[in-house]
């Protein structure tokens, strides 16, 4: 009875219902921030062609920020398909295919948490999930936007502007975003408990 | 008090079963992405916006405000195409931009095509409510109650975190941190809203979690469920009408074109 | 003497528990040992922040079962079926609508549908929250209403063991009185533990209480009656609340200032002081309303036909639950929409901007919920905030008026002296201090227990000296010695000529403390009686012209 650490820990390794529901508030909360962004997409639009690719990283945030403060598999995904689960039920423009981009890009940024084994969290893996996330929406554009029939210079620009800001906004911008969340001690019970503070107890 | 988002009316598509809805609507939706004819696509956005207005069961006004974002989604899914897209016969260039009658057709096609998802998707929020639709999850498609129960609660936190931010703003004003203005202000937004506002859900998010599984919620055991989720006529009813819808497209398409034109995905 | 049944079987025994919160810098249970008895009404007692929070919930299981917690016991053993009602009415939901809420609980034990409804409404109606339809969204359902709800919800889980963690916080009288009477009809046979700084409805029906001390160790632990006639002077020294707290505390209201009183607060500068009192007659008033009233959503929240607040007052604002109480603070604030007259001395803004700033600049505010309050992320900035935002107003002020003088162009904004800021933290470490939280002034206000959230957003209004302070509700949650702490500070501001503006809805508040007391009532200012005391009682206040001095 008294290595009480252990089944704590043991329980903590698939998705348990806080990581579930805490996943889902987050990305519920930044699905409110996607409908602010609508309009700041709007607005960066009117600078160049193709300018609002600049602001486009923000809709992979909730995939990265999810996972860097749960960092377990599947958050990723999920974090995507409810924010546009929110999305949709606020009656978006959009309908149902931001479902199926929210699978596409949540699968894509999935798998390069996945290809670090879920150990990294750096800024740089998290950037990286964002492009890989932005790779997943372009995926779904050749089939839903005909993107290929482009002519080749917008969409070597398109993407590339798309690929920078999903590492800038969701990956680097997300990451600091965790940092500080981690500062305020809001993470700390959503992880598993250093071993030093059960020694503490002894002490 | 009335809330925004409840019907008028029920019509059939409030009753039939949301997780066969669900199906049916992918389904649409499939069908869409795979409709490269421009008069496929004009048909489509045409019927679909008519069910959108006359099955969902809410008054004219509220489904033409939410549908006015249609204008947006048109806009967006069209305009780069017409400007930049590939094609042969040009009607119209300067400096990067070049219109030509395919990048033309084919941006209106795509915009038609946005107007069909976008009432579908419509259609199916506005006939559905989301307890019903999680309740119809987990008992039709076995999705686990984890899922289903974290999206529920989520919905209840979710006007709460609305609130926050009001909140938010109102104690800043009252502890006088309101006399910052301009350009340093707006760097502290982050700061000063951004990051309270999920700590704080994530922190209600715990809590609640908590709660629940106080109250002894296991999503390995076996449960019933409050609201049954049976399969009824209304099913078949919402299915036919879809299948009617789309035929229809199709066949108006084929006997009344407008445009005339082939697949888009060629030079048409 | 206690409903045990012939064999005395445990309901929980825990021995040596020892826990430790993540980061924090000591034990907060050090080889605690606590057992008891199938059947037992225990109540747990003890100042705020000791743990009884952190008790209950390994009691409850949820220690470490579903939020992790560094912890390790000799033996655990906690009850296996209980009913847990958390304090904070608001995160213990799940569902959108009320008899969703209640079904979640009997889906989770698997009962046949068709057994459903009934069992709702009979635990509806156990509790007596008596709806017309049980569909109704939660969010309509006011304070008293959810903490019903949550009891109801336990109760469907059919505990042995009953888990209440201050539950009647919130409540009008009345509401405490409805609520405790629920608790008791469903006592029967049931361990019930307690959590609750309010005694007096409790008190009488419980088997055993077990007071802790601020380090988390037992103090006593028996029958209720026994503890309290043996153990007084270590609860009153530990600011524990006994039954006589509050006679022994304003026994002779005017003689003598209560043990608990800490060092005056010393300087004063801003407010006017002297030795001898006036006629109240002659007093400015600080604030005066006409035909005022407060919207929520275009319909009238609440209503004040002619009020005046003096130099001096302490206004206790009573009523029940749902009537208007903290609408018309917020109003007061300017962070509702409002019409009619207010007045600040003779000031009166005109539009909704001049309002706001008006309020912030002669108020300070205190939200109902504490976590409403803070802004940063640590305690002790959070009442340096309030400081340092002040000082910088200031300085801009001198800064502008100066300018004007010598006819500069720019006005720079006003940036602080290192000196300054050494001066404006030690003045928050004073002021944690005075409130029993100086050895957290380096945590995250949301890590605290509630009683010390509620007291640093009580502190960090405090120290800013406003001649006016709103107060919603400051003293719920707390233990004596904060509550006292706080009240003689309300004393010390008052005798400097600031007035308090207090919602509460403890009575002895009312009786034995405040100047006046505003009754509302379903939206309505119905009753501003005086009482005993005068704003001038204890004061040592002779005003120059307020009008100077304050605005
Ligand atoms: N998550 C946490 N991390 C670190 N410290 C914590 C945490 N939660 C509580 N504490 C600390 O543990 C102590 C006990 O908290 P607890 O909430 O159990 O107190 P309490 O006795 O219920 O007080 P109150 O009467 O004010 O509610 C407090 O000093 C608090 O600051
Ligand atoms: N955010 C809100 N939106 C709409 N109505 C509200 C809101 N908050 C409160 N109300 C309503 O306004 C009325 C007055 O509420 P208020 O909070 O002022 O009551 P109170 O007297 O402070 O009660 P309590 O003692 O429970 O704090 C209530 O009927 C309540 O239902
Ligand atoms: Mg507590
Ligand atoms: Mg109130």
């Amino acid at each position: 009875m008294s290595a009480k650490g252990s089944p704590a820990a043991s329980r903590r390794k698939g998705l348990t219902l806080t990581d579930v529901l805490v996943t889902v508030v987050v990305s519920l909360v930044l699905g409110v921030v996607y409908h602010v962004w609508a309009s700041v997409s709007s607005i960066a639009g009117l600078l160049f062609i193709q300018s609002d690719e600049l602001v486009y990283g923000m809709w992979f945030a909730a995939s990265t920020l999810a996972f860097l403060l749960i960092r377990k598999p599947g958050v990723a995904l999920i974090a995507e398909i409810a924010a546009a689960h929110l999305e949709i039920a606020f009656g978006s423009a959009y309908g149902i295919q931001l479902l199926l981009y929210s699978v596409l890009q949540g699968l894509a940024a999935e798998l390069i948490f996945a290809a670090f084994r879920y150990r990294n969290t750096s800024a740089v893996v998290a950037g990286l999930a964002g492009v890989a996330a932005a790779a997943g929406s372009l995926l779904a554009d050749i089939y839903y936007g005909y993107v290929t029939e482009y002519a080749t210079w917008v969409i070597v620009l398109k993407y590339s502007l798309r690929a920078i800001s999903s590492f800038v906004i969701a990956g680097w911008l997300m990451y600091g975003l965790a940092k500080l969340l981690e500062r305020a001690g809001v993470t700390q019970s959503l992880r598993p408990v250093d071993r030093k503070e059960y020694d503490a107890l002894d002490g | 008090m009335k809330r925004f988002f409840e019907p008028d009316r029920k019509t059939w598509l409030h009753r039939s079963n949301p997780a066969l809805k669900l199906a049916v609507f992918v389904g649409l939706f499939v069908w869409t992405v795979l409709t490269h004819r421009i008069d496929a696509s004009f048909y489509l956005a045409c019927l679909f916006l008519l069910l959108l207005f006359f099955a969902s069961g809410y008054p004219l006004w509220k489904t033409a405000l939410l549908a006015s974002g249609f204008a947006l989604a048109f806009a967006s899914a069209s305009v780069t195409m017409i400007l930049f897209g590939k094609g042969s016969e040009i009607w119209w260039s300067w400096g990067p931009v070049s219109i030509s009658k395919e990048s033309f057709y084919r941006g209106l096609h795509l915009g038609f095509r946005s107007i069909a998802f976008g009432c579908q998707g419509l259609l199916f929020v506005l006939t559905t409510t989301s307890t019903g639709l999680f309740y119809a999850l987990m008992q039709r498609v076995r999705l686990s109650p984890k899922y289903a129960y974290s999206f529920m609660a989520s919905i209840r936190l979710l006007p709460m975190a609305l609130e926050e931010l009001r909140i938010r703003r109102d104690a800043l004003a009252v502890r006088g941190a309101g006399g910052k203005k301009g350009a340093s202000r707006l760097l502290q937004m982050p700061e000063l809203y951004a990051l309270p506002l999920l700590a704080q859900s994530i922190r209600r998010a715990q809590r609640t979690a908590a709660a629940m599984e106080v109250k002894r919620f296991d999503a390995g055991r076996r449960r019933t469920y409050y609201y049954d989720s049976p399969v009824t006529k209304y099913d078949a009813g919402a299915f036919l009408v879809m299948l009617a819808a789309v035929l229809a497209a199709a066949l108006l398409a084929q006997n009344l074109p407008i445009f005339e034109l082939g697949d888009m995905r060629m030079n048409p | 003497m206690p409903l045990v049944e012939q064999k005395e079987e445990t309901a929980a025994d825990i021995q040596g528990l020892r826990l430790k919160f993540p980061g924090a810098a000591d034990l907060l249970f050090r080889d605690l040992s606590v057992k008891i008895l199938r059947g037992e009404k225990v109540l747990l007692l003890g100042p705020s922040g000791c743990g009884k929070s952190t008790l209950l919930q390994v009691l409850g299981g949820m220690i470490p079962r579903v939020t992790e917690v560094p912890m390790k016991a000799a033996r655990l053993e906690v009850p296996e079926s209980v009913g847990f009602v958390f304090q904070d009415p608001e995160t213990q939901f799940c569902m959108p609508h009320v008899d969703e809420e209640l079904a979640f609980v009997l889906e989770n034990l698997a009962v046949p549908v068709q057994e459903m409804r009934p069992r709702i409404e009979a635990a509806l109606r156990q509790v007596g929250l008596n709806l017309p339809d049980a569909h109704i969204p939660i969010g309509n359902l006011s304070q008293g209403m959810k903490q019903r709800l949550a009891l109801a919800s336990a109760l469907l889980l059919e505990p042995e063991t009953l888990l209440l963690d201050e539950p009647s916080a919130l409540l009008d009288p009345e509401g405490r009185r409805t609520i405790w009477e629920a608790v008791r009809n469903v006592s029967d046979r049931r361990t019930i533990v307690i959590v609750e700084h309010r005694i007096e409805e409790v008190i009488d029906w419980v088997d055993r209480v077990i007071v802790f001390q601020a380090d988390g160790s037992l103090v006593a632990d028996g029958p209720a009656e026994s503890i309290f006639r043996r153990h007084r002077n270590q609860l009153r020294e530990y600011g524990i609340w006994y039954p006589e707290a509050w006679s022994d505390a304003y026994a002779p209201i005017t003689e003598s200032k209560s043990p608990a009183l800490a060092d005056p607060i010393e300087d004063q500068a801003d407010c006017p002081n002297s030795s001898a009192p006036r006629l109240e007659s002659e007093l400015q008033p600080l604030l005066r309303l006409e035909q005022f009233s407060v919207l929520r959503g275009g319909k009238e929240a609440c209503r004040v036909d002619s009020a005046i607040v003096l130099p001096g007052d302490l206004i206790a604002v009573t009523g029940p639950n749902g009537a208007g109480k903290s609408s018309l603070l917020l109003g007061l604030m300017g962070l509702l929409p409002r019409r009619g007259l207010c007045r600040y001395g003779e000031y009166l803004p005109e539009g909704r901007r001049a309002e706001r700033e008006a309020a912030a600049k002669h108020m300070a505010f205190v939200f109902q919920n504490p976590e409403f309050q803070f802004v940063t992320n640590r305690v002790l900035d959070e009442v340096s905030f309030t400081l340092r935002s002040e000082a910088e107003h200031n300085l801009q002020q001198e800064r502008r008026g100066g300018s004007a003088r010598i006819g500069w162009p720019f006005v720079r904004r006003g940036r602080l002296t290192a000196e300054d800021e050494g001066k404006i933290e030690r003045r928050a470490l004073e002021f944690l201090h005075r409130f029993g939280l100086a050895d957290y002034a380096e945590r995250h206000p949301y890590l605290l227990s509630l009683g010390q959230k509620r007291r640093l957003s009580v502190a960090s209004a405090v120290v800013s000296a406003k001649p006016l302070l709103l107060l919603d509700e400051p003293t719920f949650g707390q233990d004596a010695r904060n509550t006292f702490a706080m009240l003689n500070l309300c004393e010390e501001l008052r005798a400097s000529g600031h007035a308090v503006l207090m919602i509460t809805h403890e009575t002895e508040i009312a009786q034995r403390l405040a100047t006046r007391v505003w009754r509302v009532e379903n939206g309505k200012l119905v009753d501003d009686r005086s009482t005993a005391r005068s704003c001038t009682d204890g004061t040592r206040l002779v005003m120059g012209d307020a009008d100077e001095t304050f605005f």
